[in-house]
């Protein structure tokens, strides 16, 4: 008996009235994993634990709807005795010694945590073929990437081994993956979600975000897994809401924004007339597009080489061979064991971004890059603000393309940061965004839209998103669903 | 021809990233990390912007919490994630020698 396709209110009736128990949906999880192994989705399972904890949930009180669910983590957010690499060689022995704020949050809801997802190495690339573990592979053509950072989040919700996964974003590393894989990924706003406990790639962009299936469960888990947190500074202190309370309302009289440079010939044409067909359908359901200028956007992707190379220099500096992680075995000295501990430790991407970084942040060339680029950036925001003076939202394609082989050529040092150029933006104005699958290539590939929002109008998103989910009503199961029950 | 940094630029910029590199990296390096050094210089071609600067996107929630001591992680545990470590201290190999440093 599968219970796992089942909407998540008819798993919590059967959870409460004892039909079935948490190891039930465990087992299925794992079952799901193990025939999907070959996906490449997870790089580190949790199986003995993830048992246990499902046994001892056992007695206690269905008190909520994640109760006894599954949950898959990117491995950059730290689990206590549970591995945590960031899919990095300099961290495959590491056992973290707490828990990530989010971890506890999730633990709070009785929720399980059924293994560690694959990514890019520090969450530096977009095809999360940097991995050390090696790339996970695309459910709806296993030739094709998942996309990145946050690829194994993306491939083990696409596959429908789990409901929900926890991914990060720093340059769109939610919502990239989740379109690549015709799944729901949500960045929030920055300072939603406490980053204590995320490895930190870039602290000024990084955010950590919900994957799901559909629109619902994703505002269910962002529920969660936001609020003030001690540990994290710039964590935001907002009133307690609830992100699905505008799902399934009409949409009329909604003014929708779409920025001229998402819709220019950057991007695919079939992409586009996908767009276009959501922006047709938009209008005959009473809400209101219209194109608008938000300048600075064709500059986001300098900005983020600049600001996120720059803070990742100055972050992956911990990684010295003497606190923690992979050390190099035969040092003459303590320069030998900094210097060949990150030769040996870090992958190449990573490594040309720490030094890209690390020249940018050095000297004067601090106020000639990364102060110019924070400046841009405020800018940008400004931009991005006005247009919400008078929009609701915003919306436009996720990415240029849908995903590519994962034979493609990796020689192009700034392809990883081309893929990103509609998904940086968002990050760079610290703003929520969420993909949504809208339809599929001439290859059968999904395309994704992106829906932005204001600042902490994260319901609003989940608004607009949930009317289309239903509108469209797309099946967004590689598999076909033949496994129904 | 392809642009390159010279090999010296390429030292500068490894050591101050603390990795050591081979030969063959070194050589890599010189045209992808020029590649990279050319995009940033877009910044350049930006016009039009103010000074001010956005450092963080919340200034008004970024306060300091007290400083009362609070749950503390084990020690042993700490210490016990270093790769060479001995009781309580981390071992390094000699920072500083008879003479010269290290």
């Amino acid at each position: 008996m599968k219970y796992l396709n089942k909407d998540i209110k008819e798993i919590n009736k059967l959870l409460k009235s004892k039909k079935i128990k948490p190891i039930d949906l465990v087992e299925e999880a794992f079952e799901n994993i193990e025939k999907n192994k070959d996906l490449n989705a997870y790089i580190t399972l949790n199986k003995e634990e993830a048992i246990k904890q499902a046994k001892s949930l056992e007695d206690k009180e269905v008190d909520n709807l994640l109760f006894g669910l599954p949950i898959a983590v990117k491995d950059n957010i730290v689990t206590k005795d549970l591995r945590t690499t960031c899919a990095s060689h300099i961290l495959d022995n590491f056992i973290p010694i707490y828990n990530a704020t989010v971890v506890e949050k999730i633990k709070a809801k009785n929720m399980i945590i059924i293994g560690k997802t694959n990514m890019d190495e520090f969450a530096m690339g977009s095809s999360s073929r940097t991995s050390y573990f090696g790339a996970p592979k695309n459910p709806w053509n296993p030739k094709k990437i998942s996309g990145g950072s946050s690829g194994g989040s993306a491939t083990t919700i696409a596959a429908r081994d789990v409901l929900f996964a926890l991914g990060s974003d720093t340059g769109g590393s939610i919502r990239q993956p989740a379109s690549y894989t015709g799944i729901v990924g949500m960045k929030p706003t920055y300072g939603r979600i406490s980053r204590f406990g995320l490895v930190a790639f870039a602290s000024s962009l990084d955010q950590i975000g919900p994957m799901t299936k559909n629109v619902y469960e994703n505002a269910l888990l962002l529920n969660a897994l936001v609020g003030k947190d001690e540990k994290d500074l710039t964590s935001v202190r907002r009133e307690e809401e609830d992100f699905t309370r505008f799902i399934g309302k009409d949409i009329k009289g909604m003014k929708i924004a779409v920025p001229n440079y998402f819709m220019s010939d950057i991007v695919s044409s079939e992409i586009i007339d996908k767009v276009k067909e959501i922006i047709k359908l938009l209008e005959k359901k009473g809400a209101t597009v219209d194109y608008v200028d938000v300048k600075y956007l064709e500059n986001a992707v300098t900005l983020y080489q600049i600001i996120a190379m720059g803070e990742a220099s100055s972050n992956l500096a911990r990684f010295d061979g003497i606190r923690y992680g992979h050390s190099y075995e035969n040092p003459k000295n303590i320069e030998d064991v900094y210097l060949k501990t990150r030769a040996e430790g870090f992958g190449e991407e990573v490594k040309r971004r720490i030094m890209v970084g690390s020249y940018l942040l050095s000297g004067e060339n601090a106020k000639v890059y990364y102060n110019k680029a924070l400046s841009i950036r405020d800018d940008m925001r400004k931009e991005f603000k006005n247009v919400f003076k008078k929009y609701d939202l915003m919306i436009g394609p996720t990415t240029t393309t849908t995903a590519y082989n994962l034979t493609d050529p990796m020689d192009d040092p700034r392809k990883s940061f081309m893929d990103d150029v509609l998904v940086i933006p968002v990050n760079m104005a610290g703003l929520p965004g969420l993909n949504l699958p809208i339809g599929f290539d001439k290859n059968n590939m999904p395309i994704g839209m992106q829906v932005i929002g204001d600042s902490f109008e994260e319901a609003k998103i989940y608004h607009l998103a949930s009317f289309l989910e239903k509108e469209l009503n797309l099946e967004l199961n590689p598999f076909g669903g033949e496994e129904d029950e | 021809m392809e642009e390159k940094l010279t090999k010296e630029e390429v030292l500068h910029v490894a050591d101050l990233a603390r990795i050591s590199l081979t030969e063959e990296e070194i050589e890599k390096y010189r045209v992808e990390l020029k590649k990279l050094l050319n995009d940033v210089e877009k910044i350049n071609d930006v016009k039009g912007y103010d000074d001010d600067i956005l450092i963080a996107c919340w200034e008004e929630n970024t306060t300091l919490r007290k400083d009362e001591p609070g749950e503390m992680l084990n020690p042993k545990e700490v210490i016990g994630n270093a790769p060479r470590h001995s009781g309580n201290y981390i071992e390094v190999p000699v920072v500083i020698s008879d003479g010269e440093g290290a």
